[in-house]
Order: C-alpha cells, then structure tokens, then sequence
C-alpha cells in the first residue's frame, strides 16, 4: 500500500460524511424537477385564493360601466373647447380693456392740450 | 371546464356573447379555479391571485363577443390570463424601481400551507426564478395546453415553443431545489 493511500482513503471518507442520507434519492428528485403532486399543490393553493362568491363579483364589477372611448374623447374635446373659449374671451376682453384706457388716456392728454391752447 | 363537452362550451360562449348573464356567470364558476391556478403560478404570490383572475374574467366578459371561434374559447381565455400577468408583472418591476421598499413587502413569506408546503414552495421558489414568459409556457403544459395552442396563446411558431418549453423545463430543474425528505 502506497503511503498516500490511506490519505486518499480518510479524504473519501470525510468526503463521503458531508453527504446527508438520502443523498441518491435527493439528486434524483432534483434532476427530474418538480412533481405533478406540486404543480396541483400549485394549481389548488392558487384556486383557495378566492373567496366564495366570485362570479358575482366579477359580475357586479362588470355592470359598472366605464365611460367609452369615443365619450372620453369627446368629453376632452369639449373641455378643451371651453378652455380655449376662454383663453380667447379673455384676451380678446383684456385687449379692449386696455385700448380703452389708452384712448382715454390719450383723449385727456387731447383736452388737456386743447384747454392750454396748443394744437396737437 | 372539467366536465363540460365542447358543444356545450360553444353553446354556453355562444350564449355568453348574446350577452346571457346566466351563461357568462356558468363560465365563470368552470374556470375560475384553473384560472387562478395559472394566475398563481405566474405571480407566486397568494395576494396578487383573486385580483388578477377577477381582472381576467373582467376583460373576458367585456370582450367575448369579439371571439370568432367558440371553439378557440379556452386558448382565448389563458391568453387573456397571460397577457394580464405579464401586464401585472411589468408593473410590477416598474414600480420596484419608484418604491424601492415596496420589495420588502412583496417578499413576506407565504402563509404556511399543508403539510406538504415544502414542496410547494420549492417549486414556487423555482417559478419566480425564470422569466415570466417562461413560467406561463410551464403554467400552460401544467394546465393541458397544447405545444399548437401555447403557439396561438403567445403569437409564435410551434418550433419556438418546443425549444422555448424545453428550455423553461431545463431552467426550471437548475432553480427546483425539492426539500429533504
């Protein structure tokens, strides 16, 4: 016997104590994946998740109805129509506004020459 | 629909279109378990299960009468279940990033289960190790469907679904760590 030899032995050996029993058995299970008892443990675990009832609230929750397409668009053609309405009266408002008060102003400043006898 | 033949699915989604609510409501209660099985194992997590599959047969009630093929009602309808837990899935990732804490919630241990849970989690651990499209091509072949039907479900050929499936099933046996018995 070659003098490493027992040192290889002891090195199995310790090698070999690392596995846990049912080590074969363990590496099969693994190599072939779940099993179909998981995959319906699976399907059953997900399947008690609903509450008794559901049909009926899916059902309910059908019935409210949602606006429909065209009606939201609709609904964003019109508020922007009102906002642009707006935006427009308002400058359009705005821009009188100020032109009247510059006529005004300049109407004063008129008489005031007028009334000093100057001729503008 | 465990029990019921295929004249009487087309029958029932025939009615269901005419806008019967007894036949809708008849569809509902046959497939909400297979639904929320295949919600389930998308998600992974129990809280997303009964939201997601009411949002399923929500939109299924409010599209059904766009589905041409009665037949084709049952592809039509986990395609329905996929594309709503990709949806939900994206959000998901999505919403990660803006709330970073959100993440510690999401990972609350389940509630334990059966004696058996061990597995059950493994394999769940395992799931939501894999791409989403991965898990619904597993969750898909779980739940009967076949290599043509996965290729109508998703939009792709039935060779990318042979390689796509072997893959996920490869992937899957990396992740799968089974407990120690």
């Amino acid at each position: 016997m070659k003098p490493e030899s027992h040192a290889w032995q002891q090195l199995q050996k310790q090698a070999a104590a690392q596995l846990r029993t049912g080590f074969a058995t363990q590496v099969l299970r693994t190599a072939k994946g779940p099993e179909p008892t998981a995959w319906r443990r699976l399907r059953e675990r997900g399947a008690a998740q609903l509450r008794a009832g559901f049909a009926d609230r899916v059902l309910r929750a059908v019935r409210i109805e949602l606006p429909s397409f065209s009606s939201q668009v609709a609904f964003s053609a019109a508020t922007t129509a009102i906002c642009l309405f707006a935006v427009l009266y308002l400058h359009e408002r705005s821009t009188r506004l100020e032109n009247e008060r510059n006529l005004a102003d300049w109407q004063q400043v008129e008489d005031e020459a007028q009334a000093l006898g100057l001729n503008l | 629909m465990e029990s019921t033949s295929p004249t009487a699915l087309a029958d029932l989604v025939r009615g269901a279109q005419q806008g019967d609510e007894v036949a809708l409501r008849e569809i509902i209660v046959n497939y909400q378990h297979r639904v929320a099985g295949f919600v389930y194992a998308m998600t992974t997590r129990s809280h997303y299960v009964e939201d997601l599959t009411q949002q399923v047969f929500i939109k299924m009630v409010r599209a059904i009468d766009r589905l041409q093929e009665p037949a084709q009602f049952e592809s039509w309808l986990f395609r329905l279940a996929r594309n709503t837990c990709i949806d939900q899935l994206r959000r998901q990732k999505l919403r990660r990033i803006f709330l970073p804490f959100g993440a510690e919630h999401e990972n609350i241990p389940e509630p334990a289960g059966a004696v058996d849970a061990e597995e059950l989690d493994a394999l769940r651990h395992a799931l939501a190790q894999l791409r989403p499209q991965d898990r619904a091509l597993l969750a898909l072949a779980e739940e009967g469907r076949s290599q043509v039907e996965m290729a109508e479900i998703t939009g792709t050929s039935v060779a990318v679904i042979k390689a796509r499936l072997h893959r996920a099933r490869e992937r899957l046996r990396e992740f799968y760590q089974p407990p120690h018995s």
